[in-house]
């Protein structure tokens, strides 16, 4: 019997929609048009933002870092990680349930030092790395503008930011000296000679980036094989909280002891995170604004159909109907109106952005003067690779469904308080 | 008729049914203030980018020597290596009746170092008063003083200070390779942190007096880097730098006179582009607003088929009908405008005079190298609010236009028999 009636009460939902074909088309038109732009905006901007991050991850710390806590306030070379904790984080990542997510590790030794030629001096941040694993982790192959990248037998080579080689009037081959101070805490100078020269777009990157092999910077600053950091540049921002919580417990011994200390991007990065989120920020406003105005629209159409249906409910309820089961036919059919209208709106989004999915929406029409734009430190990349990632679709659902409960409510409350004898008057 | 009487007939039927109205109007309302306010917002962020690009370390303008960009080398003074009256080129500056202030600056890279910590540094030379007069990184500072002249002081950036772990009072050694290829040294003093929260500049910026830097670099008080100038309006920038050039005999002396513009195109390209894009969240919004209005026009008009059936039965020409819809779908319009100006202007006024802080929801970002702080910043950018105020009407007339189509086509005889 229970079972019959909320069969019924669907029944009489779906045909009211029928029965105003050109209303339910028009109202599920705006749903529809909203469902695709929003998850069009948003696989756009995830995808969007996920190259952010990778960008500035590969010319940072990547998506995970393990490094002493007092390396990220101090930047000094007396605050390496020590051997056993580097060990320790490459075997953890070498672990076959995180191993998949894994592109590339690199363990770089980062300090500040002073770049010199007979045209001037210049601050510099000089990274010692292992040439090889480098090489996946930086994009060391999109960015070389002339020479090569460091090589395993390399001595004395430096691989040069484009701005920094200016300054100083080097070119490919020439000598120049940086100076820093070693770990007896004395200013060490290393004479370097430029094999290559690099230009990844982000200024402060070209402005200042010296690579040089961790063999002569151990050589140069008594430093030997010890590294700053171990960096591990993910297939996916998403691996991140995987990575992060698998490297805590396998360093958490040397974590409590204050040796190392886990950093995932955000925190590594905060500046990336911060424009991420004001980009979030902004199309949830536009969204939201978007939704608001559908919202309108959908309590207006179900509100008019409930008055115009007055007569219809008082008949019900005279029947036996209670005014519960009244609303729910009315909460019943703003409900299936606009979710059927937000999921077709949702599968048309995906269909158009999916057309994306392989070459990327190229944007480089309108950023066309504006290209190597940086923010927080990312290359912006004018051509943008939507990302579908199941959590945001999930979002994207459960809001549109939202929206539609919340503007059939009222409808939904109004119906339910139908006045029977006055509904059923025949003098109106 | 009169056009008058179908914009009473059209405006009377709002009342009609109020609750309808108002949805309708909040709908379109609330796609204005969208509009406005996420305009507005790109242009304050635009505009707070523009400022600190140009006021806050750097100026609008910079005069260099010739030579001088992209290599920025030690050896390259304004007026080569014989330098330059740098005062009368300031008195010929500051008389530009645009120009606020003119500040005089020397560069050069050092170590910089605590004894237990050292770190590398661009060394700033500068004239307090006239620095602190064109931009804001000194004034306030995060502690201290203003460096004096002579008295071997420095101000660096909190970054540095907490890299090489000094505060005000403490001493610095400052290893800098000068002019004449001698290696100069020299102890300072920290008189005072700044803060710019531009994280790489002021983990590398150490500020001292322009003489000072000077007989530490071994270069004659006749030599400076640049001259950097600021305008009353970065607007202005362009025109002042052309009038400078002119002014100054750019050309015959060797000088580069930039506008910010020019320093940073990525940045005027970025502002440019923001500024023109407010028609793509027009044709957004009010596309969605449209289905709502076009909606509510369809039940009203349909409701009202036997009245349209009267009219066109005493006479009325189908196109009158069609009349008698669209001013009730522009008279909607005109109360969706008040509703949304009623929502609008309290909030951007709001926004405009005392912007809330978003710093709950994302710290400082740069764009472009110019910072960027999280507030609710808003600018007014006149055409959007009106091109806003057009596109509501139009939205309204446009959405109504089948709708009233439809109540022309009325047959009345059938209608008004009750088929």
């Amino acid at each position: 019997m229970q079972n019959m009636h909320a069969r019924v009460l669907v029944v009489l939902a779906m045909r009211n929609l029928r029965r105003h074909l050109r209303r339910t088309v028009l109202t599920a038109s705006a749903m529809i048009v909203g469902g695709a732009l929003l998850v069009f905006s948003f696989t756009i901007g995830d995808g969007g933002h996920e190259q952010w991050i990778d960008s500035g991850v590969r010319l940072g710390n990547g998506h995970v870092t393990v490094e002493r806590p007092e390396y990220r306030v101090s930047r000094r070379i007396d605050d390496r990680l020590p051997a056993d904790v580097r060990r320790a984080a490459e075997q953890a990542l070498a672990a076959p349930d995180i191993a998949p997510h894994v592109i590339a590790t690199s363990s770089k030794l980062s300090i500040n030092g002073l770049a010199s030629s007979s045209a001037g001096a210049r601050p510099a941040q000089i990274v010692a790395v292992d040439p090889v694993a480098e090489t996946g982790f930086g994009m060391v192959d999109d960015q070389i503008l002339e020479g090569r990248y460091l090589e395993p037998d390399d001595r004395l080579a430096a691989y040069v930011g484009a701005e920094l080689v200016d300054s100083l009037e080097l070119r490919l081959g020439s000598r120049f000296v940086v100076q820093a101070q070693d770990t007896e805490r004395e200013i060490a100078g290393q004479l370097l000679r430029v094999v290559g020269i690099f230009r990844s777009g982000v200024p402060a990157v070209d402005q200042m980036t010296i690579h040089i092999p961790l063999t002569t910077a151990g050589d140069w600053l008594g430093s030997r094989n010890d590294v700053t950091n171990v960096g591990v540049v993910l297939d996916g921002s998403a691996a991140t909280a995987l990575v992060r919580g698998h490297l805590e417990r396998a360093l958490a011994d040397p974590v409590t002891r204050g040796d190392a200390r886990v950093m995932g991007w955000r925190e590594a990065d905060p500046a990336l995170a911060a424009a991420i989120a004001i980009d979030d920020f902004g199309n949830y406003l536009t969204n939201g604004f978007l939704f608001v105005i559908i919202a309108f629209g959908i309590v207006n159409t179900v509100l008019m159909s409930v008055m115009h249906r007055r007569r219809e409910f008082g008949v019900l309820q005279a029947l036996g109907l209670t005014p519960r089961q009244t609303g729910a036919i009315v909460l019943v059919e703003g409900l299936t109106l606009s979710a059927a209208s937000g999921l077709l709106g949702v599968a048309l989004g995906l269909a158009g952005t999916w057309y994306f999915f392989g070459d990327g929406l190229d944007m480089s029409g309108i950023m066309e003067n504006i290209d190597d734009m940086t923010f927080s430190g990312a290359v912006i990349d004018p051509v943008i690779v939507p990302l579908f990632a199941a959590r945001r679709l999930l979002q994207i659902v459960a809001f549109i469904l939202c929206i539609g409960a919340v503007a059939s409510i009222y409808p939904a409350l109004r119906a339910a308080r139908v006045d029977v004898t006055e509904a059923m008057k025949f003098d109106r | 008729m009169h056009p008058s009487t179908w914009w009473r007939i059209g405006w009377r039927n709002l009342g009609r049914n109020r609750r309808r109205t108002l949805l309708t109007a909040l709908g379109l309302g609330v796609g204005y203030f969208a509009v406005v306010f996420m305009v507005g917002w790109a242009v304050g962020i635009s505009a707070e980018l523009v400022e600190n690009a140009t006021s806050l370390v750097s100026g609008q303008i910079e005069i260099h020597d010739a030579e001088y960009r992209p290599e920025r080398s030690l050896y390259d003074t304004i007026g080569g290596r014989e330098g330059a009256d740098v005062e009368a080129l300031l008195r010929a500056i500051d008389a530009d009746p645009d120009v606020v202030a003119a500040a005089p600056r020397v560069y050069a890279g050092g170590l910089v170092s605590s004894g237990e910590a050292t770190s590398a540094g661009l060394l700033q030379g500068i004239d307090p008063s006239r620095e602190t007069a064109l931009t804001r990184f000194l004034d306030p500072l995060a502690a201290g003083r203003l460096p004096t002249a002579g008295a071997y002081e420095v101000v660096i950036g909190e970054e540095m200070g907490r890299q090489l772990a000094v505060g005000v009072g403490d001493e610095l050694i400052v290893v800098a390779p000068a002019a004449d290829g001698s290696l100069a040294n020299d102890l300072y003093t920290v008189a005072g942190i700044y803060r710019t929260g531009l994280v790489e500049f002021d983990a590398n910026t150490a500020v001292m007096p322009l003489a000072d830097l000077q007989s530490l670099a071994v270069l004659g008080p006749d030599r400076i880097h640049e001259i950097a100038v600021a305008t009353a309006d970065p607007s202005l920038a362009g025109a002042v730098a052309a009038r400078l050039g002119a002014a100054l005999g750019a050309a015959e002396r060797g000088l580069e006179i930039a506008p910010w513009t020019e320093l940073n195109p990525v940045l005027t390209e970025y502002v440019a582009l923001v500024d023109s894009m407010y028609w793509i969240f027009i044709v957004i919004i009010f596309a969605i607003a449209s289905f709502g209005i076009a909606n509510t026009m369809l039940m009203a008009t349909f409701e009202r088929r036997r009245e349209f059936a009267v009219m066109l039965a005493l006479g009325a020409s189908p196109w009158s009908v069609v009349g008698t819809v669209l001013y009730e779908a522009l008279a909607i319009g005109v109360v969706s405008l008040a509703v949304g100006t009623a929502i609008t202007a309290p909030l951007m006024t709001w926004f405009y005079t005392a912007p809330p802080s978003l710093a709950w929801l994302y710290g400082n970002v740069t764009l472009q190298g110019a910072l960027l702080t999280p507030s609710l910043r808003v600018g007014y950018n006149v055409p959007a609010w009106s091109w806003a105020t057009v596109g509501l009407l139009v939205t309204a007339l446009v959405a109504a236009f089948y709708p009233a189509l439809r109540a022309a086509r009325v047959p009345p005889a059938d209608t008004l028999s009750g088929l």
